[in-house]
């Protein structure tokens, strides 16, 4: 039964699905992280029409379950148009919009959570709508996100596991290909488990160390 | 010259100011007196355009507030100084200073610190460039809050309740370095609830009451029995400012 057990090669396949999530996660944060922020920006500027209809896209991303986005852009796209879309694909760009979509949610509230005074502060000094948002804004909305940032990210590395479902080979797959393997289940999702958990830990912890210097100057936290 | 013709501004149902006339010439000092309510901040807020006027017009040196495209070389000739202060909590005192020369009137950085620097030695603060707003006391702020305003060399400039939120002590920080600006012949429309110090440095004084001018004249006359004080509202009210 020598195929059966669980060896220490077995920890580096699992390592290397893992590192299939983080890539993934990476990829998709930064693309969701761009595309959330240029969301705010377009709201900032009350632009007509496009901003009603970010606003219900992100409700639609929001409001829906990940693994239904999913199947809709793997399976349905390339059935109403025709086209080929890859597993890896097809998570990147589901995971991409769901990002940006509570990013958006983010940022707006964090740009809105800035008083109006110091709207006005800049404004009188005749700086542009650019320059308030550039200048006051931004780096004030930045230190209240950083919070809400890292919790929405740590909750996305998790959500990776979900590609799995569409034949992505990541660590959850892998996984689950050592479970029908070894039939050791126990052991097989207690280290799926623990590698998720140190990668979520790993972010969490460069997170809070981001945020500690983004607020460390900031008067709510009284100095 | 800052030129008041006529302003009405209401917010919602109730009418705020209703038909303001000022003119503001340069190297004057003008107090704005009147009970809360009044319509003061409304006036300044409307100088500097950060309301919508519902009627009438505001120029400051033929630049019509009301025009989006003047608005912003009306704003570069008028400072305003908030009565919370107003700063940037992120930047550095000299950060909070240097903002607005850099970004808007284009200066070189060191060009614009040097100023800023200059500017907090002539208020005491000169050791305190690198310290956030958080670490100042209340007086302190407001004293970096008007080099704020000075550093854009402004003509005129606009002081919205500068004191009000400050003890005696640092209320009196701030009005030295307010006469000291009068005596340098900087032209200001001060708003504010000292009515003594209003009498020592204004050239003018002007009373609103329910959002209307009740009077408009040179300091002497507006405390002469004969003068303001023959205005019933300006006597009541002058009798508990002084009460207090």
């Amino acid at each position: 039964m020598r195929f059966a057990d669980f060896t220490a090669f077995d920890l580096v396949l699992l390592a290397q699905g893992l590192g299939v999530n983080i890539a993934l996660f990476l990829a998709t944060s930064l693309i969701g992280l761009v595309i959330g922020i240029a969301w705010a920006i377009v709201r900032y500027y009350r632009v007509p029409v496009l901003s009603e209809v970010i606003t219900f896209v992100s409700e639609l991303l929001k409001n829906s379950p990940v693994l239904v986005q999913l199947f809709l852009v793997f399976f349905g796209l390339p059935g109403l148009f025709h086209i080929r879309v890859t597993p890896v694909t097809a998570a990147t760009i589901t995971l991409s919009a769901n990002t940006a979509a509570f990013i958006y949610v983010i940022a707006v509230s964090a740009i809105e959570s800035i008083g109006r005074d110091q709207i006005e502060a800049a404004r009188v000094f005749g700086l542009t709508r650019w320059q308030v948002l550039r200048h006051v804004l931004a780096p004030q909305a930045a230190a209240f996100a950083v919070g809400p940032l890292i919790a929405l990210l740590v909750n996305q590395l998790q959500v990776t596991s979900l590609i799995s479902v569409i034949g992505v080979v990541d660590l959850t797959k892998i996984g689950n290909i050592l479970n029908m393997r070894t039939l050791k289940p126990f052991v097989v999702w207690t280290a799926v488990g623990l590698l998720y958990y140190a990668a979520a830990k790993l972010v969490a912890l460069l997170g809070t160390r981001f945020e500690n210097r983004l607020r460390a100057h900031s008067a709510w936290r009284g100095l | 010259m800052i030129k008041v013709e006529n302003v009405k501004k209401a917010f919602g149902q109730t009418t705020v100011l209703d038909g303001i006339d000022l003119t503001i010439e340069p190297g004057e000092v003008v107090s704005i007196l009147g009970s809360s309510g009044s319509g003061k901040s409304t006036l300044i807020r409307c100088i500097n355009g950060l309301e919508k006027l519902n009627g009438g017009q505001i120029t400051v040196d033929e630049f019509d507030v009301g025009k989006p495209r003047e608005l912003a070389e009306a704003r570069k000739r008028s400072g305003t100084v908030f009565q919370l202060f107003n700063l940037y909590p992120h930047m550095t005192v000299l950060g909070n200073i240097t903002l607005a020369p850099i970004e808007v009137l284009k200066k070189p950085r060191a060009e614009a610190e040097a100023t800023a620097l200059a500017l907090l030695e002539s208020v005491g603060l000169g050791s305190r460039a690198d310290a956030y707003p958080a670490q100042l006391s209340g007086g302190q702020r407001q004293r970096v809050g008007i080099c704020r305003a000075l550093a854009m060399q402004p003509r005129y400039l606009l002081l919205d309740e500068v004191t009000s939120a400050l003890d005696p002590e640092m209320t009196a920080e701030v009005l030295a370095i307010l006469a000291k600006l009068a005596q340098e012949g900087t032209t200001m429309l001060f708003v504010t609830h000292e009515v003594e110090f209003a009498r020592q440095i204004s050239d003018r004084i002007v009373f609103l009451d329910k959002g209307r001018l009740l009077v408009d004249l040179p300091t002497k006359e507006f405390f002469a029995a004969d003068g303001g004080m023959a205005q019933p509202r300006v006597a009541q009210f002058l009798s508990k400012m002084r009460k207090d």
